[in-house]
């Protein structure tokens, strides 16, 4: 090997989810960089870096904790830009949750496309690839001018369905028209049933009236979505299936914000359980809520990481989970 | 009335915006900036701005119970719907502008200390703080609401210094390349990782060492913020009194840096008696060319307080690290700097000009952040009356202090500029006139 290859791995860890890169650093089995970020008193975010990144592949691994979005977001940009001027040779950013992902169009007049702003603020940053986990919508990928590796959630899900159910016993529901794609390609690849349920809403984080669609009596209802916010729209969805005759009724949701009073709300749902991966810090919200399961995502990203690195398709992830 | 002018307010300041649109008279532009539940911004703008010439208005202060980094992404995010939503030109208006000064090393002794959680600023009761106060370097073993008593940071900093020797003396070529060992080397400590991520619990972070043989460094983020400001569509921007001038240089959009100094220079002639007998300060040597511009602007003396970085005798003449150069004794004294961030600079200073003899001591600075323990520190201190500018929220640092609060408005100034700008005329006239 030359001594051009012989740059390594630098897995540098945002505040907000030190949990999952530790995890993430364990499975590849090296040591999370040494950097700290803090935050001064007049409030701006200062990022120290303890060692050399030189040359270093760099990958920088932020979520975004619920209710701190621009603060984790800011502080992302600060550590792309070190690393930038720290003549790193390549920048990977590593999101399981992009932020803004749902502010992807322009769907009324001067509505922002945030999303878009932060691909591009991303790539101003220094960015020079992306890892994220179930983009809200896959042309968010359209927004950036560098390489985006879009994982999937999904191999862990159906893991978790053949490990927990039998699948012949399931319908697997989709809470709306817009995760019907996501819905239909888990019951595809399980040989199940599909339902849908059709929902009007009037606000943001409002939820209105709700039809299904599809035959749920004396089933396992499990609803897949990318992503629970407040909840709202899940436990309505699983008030509906039990009326329609779902013997049991659980979600499997991909980033679990869980804003708002969604513990709550989840506590006094008919929901029997929420399945959720790691891609956002829960903090105590297991604790606060026994529904609520947790997939570990990290053996994806850290594999993803590691093909990456050296230079191999990153394809087999989108159907497989490593164990 | 002046045409197809947009302004567009932040959250930031709100009462700044409103003043401003009353100078120009017309309303402030209809908005909805909040945030969604999952604490991303939402910002809808409701009045048309096609073809019209914007101004957002955001200044960079998070205080209040809002947060800076969340102003400032608000701000790239209605740079951005303006731009989406076919804005002849958007002009970024930041009064202050965010992460202008950014120190190069974080926890010196003397360094910005961090940011707490206020929870224990509100009992205002605490004695204990003196303008000799040093913001606490909270460490192993310190409570965090140890105030400011400076009995804490000798010994923490006299830690840090012996931690970096050995730092130092570890040659990096000796290293075989790979990790050091927990307990070989500077080995106190037994956890693997050495990235921070708590909020509140700063141990870690005074805990953090650099590799051997590397020597640790602060990201700048300046070159940053004005990359996003560009990314996000800004196609100027207007400030006031930037911290590094060279800040212009990192934009490739104009930037215009108003100045503050002829409201200082109007209060000086117009509230201090006998102000062609006072003295201006510079409180350290940075900015020196600031005070000196006031001082030969008014015809007045000036003088410069040095800060030592490494006191060499102890002195009568010296207090710890600073010194005086120039006399002051019996003197009316004006510190003039740009920012007054936790105060501790211009409270030292202030002690120093009361032991040599200033009669009375004015503070004039432009941006009064006053953060962390700086109203506090404030108000401990030798400073007679301090006079800031409006450019971030002063209300509830003016509870706070008072009559010894002056807060000069720079609406004016900033209407004038917007209407100046929108018109195509010079500004020039707005850096200099008297």
């Amino acid at each position: 090997m030359s001594a051009e290859m012989a740059n390594e791995i630098k897995l540098i860890s945002g505040r907000s989810h030190p949990d999952l890169c530790e995890k993430i650093a364990k499975r590849l089995g090296i040591q999370v960089a040494r950097t700290i970020s803090l935050n001064y008193s007049n409030q701006e975010t200062s990022f120290t870096v303890g060692e050399s990144v030189r040359d270093e592949d760099v990958f920088i691994v932020q979520s975004t904790a619920t209710g701190d979005v621009n603060e984790g977001l800011m502080e992302l940009l600060i550590m792309i830009s070190a690393c930038r001027t720290a003549s790193a040779r390549r920048i990977t950013a590593v999101i399981p949750n992009f932020p803004y992902a749902r502010q992807d169009k322009k769907d009324k007049s001067r509505a922002p496309i945030s999303a878009r702003l932060v691909a591009n603020m991303l790539q101003t940053a220094g960015a020079n690839h992306i890892v994220t986990v179930d983009l809200h919508a896959s042309q968010i990928q359209g927004f950036f001018s560098v390489p985006v590796d879009n994982l999937y959630a999904e191999p862990s899900f159906l893991r978790y369905i053949r490990e927990n159910f039998n699948p012949e016993d399931c319908v697997i529901v989709s809470p709306d028209a817009g995760g019907a794609k996501r819905a239909t390609s888990i019951a595809d690849h399980l040989n199940t049933a599909f339902a849908l349920i059709h929902k009007e809403r009037p606000r943001p984080n409002v939820v209105g009236r709700m039809v299904l669609v599809g035959n749920v009596v004396d089933k396992v209802a499990i609803l897949v979505d990318d992503m629970a916010d407040t909840c709202g729209t899940l436990v309505k969805a699983a008030a509906v299936l039990k009326e329609n005759g779902a013997k049991a009724v659980l979600a499997l949701v991909t980033h679990g914000i869980l804003s708002g009073n969604a513990i709550e709300t989840l506590n006094g749902s008919v929901l029997e359980a929420l399945v959720v991966t790691n891609t956002v810090p829960l903090g105590d919200k297991v604790e606060r809520c026994p529904k609520l399961r947790v997939i570990d995502i990290s053996p994806t990203i850290a594999e993803a990481i590691r093909r990456t690195h050296n230079g191999e398709s990153v394809s087999y992830l989108f159907t497989h989970a490593p164990v | 009335m002046v045409r197809n002018i947009v302004v567009l307010g932040g959250n930031s300041h709100p009462a700044l915006v409103e003043s401003v649109c009353n100078i120009l008279a017309l309303p402030p532009c209809q908005r909805i900036l909040t945030k969604f539940s999952s604490g991303e911004s939402r910002c809808e703008i409701q009045d048309s701005v096609r073809g019209k010439d914007v101004y957002i208005i955001q200044t960079g202060f998070g205080g209040n119970g809002s947060r800076l980094n969340d102003h400032f992404m608000d701000l790239c995010i209605m740079i951005s719907a303006c731009k989406t939503g076919s804005a002849r030109r958007v002009t970024a208006v930041l009064p202050l502008f965010p992460y202008s000064r950014q120190p190069d090393l974080p926890y010196k002794k003397s360094g910005a200390p961090l940011y707490n959680k206020p929870a224990s600023t509100d009992n205002g009761s605490r004695k204990d703080y003196t303008f000799e106060s040093v913001p606490v370097t909270p460490g192993p073993g310190v409570p965090r609401s140890a105030g400011l008593t400076n009995g804490n940071v000798p010994d923490l900093s006299s830690r840090f210094s012996r931690a970096a020797l050995a730092n130092g003396s570890t040659s990096p070529v000796k290293q075989n390349g790979d990790h050091p060992a927990n307990g070989v080397n500077g080995g106190h400590r037994s956890t693997g990782s050495y990235t921070t991520h708590d909020y509140e619990n700063l141990t870690h972070a005074y805990a953090f060492e650099a590799k051997p043989g590397y020597k640790q460094w602060v990201a700048q983020a300046g070159t940053l913020i004005a990359n996003l400001l560009t990314c996000a569509g800004a196609d100027h921007v207007i400030t006031m009194d930037l911290h590094d001038p060279q800040v212009q240089g990192f934009f490739d959009v104009p930037v215009d840096n108003l100045y503050g100094r002829p409201l200082l220079k109007r209060y000086i002639q117009t509230y201090i008696r006998n102000y062609k007998d006072a003295v201006i300060i510079s409180p350290d040597a940075g900015g020196a060319k600031r005070a000196t511009a006031i001082a030969d602007g008014l015809g007045i003396e000036f003088a410069l307080i040095h800060k030592e970085r490494r006191p060499t005798k102890i002195t009568d003449r010296q207090n710890a690290s600073m010194m005086l150069v120039g006399n002051v004794a019996d003197r009316v004294c004006i510190l003039i700097d740009d920012l007054l961030d936790t105060g501790n600079t211009i409270t030292r200073a202030a002690k120093l000009l009361k032991k040599e003899g200033a009669t009375t001591i004015y503070a004039m600075v432009t941006h009064g952040v006053f953060s962390g323990d700086a109203i506090n520190r404030v108000k401990a201190s030798a400073i007679d009356k301090i006079i800031v500018t409006n450019s971030v929220p002063q209300d509830e640092h003016k509870q706070a202090l008072g009559d010894r609060l002056e807060v000069l408005d720079i609406s004016a100034i900033f209407a004038e500029a917007i209407r100046r700008v929108h018109h195509g005329e010079s500004i020039s006239v707005l850096f200099n006139y008297d």
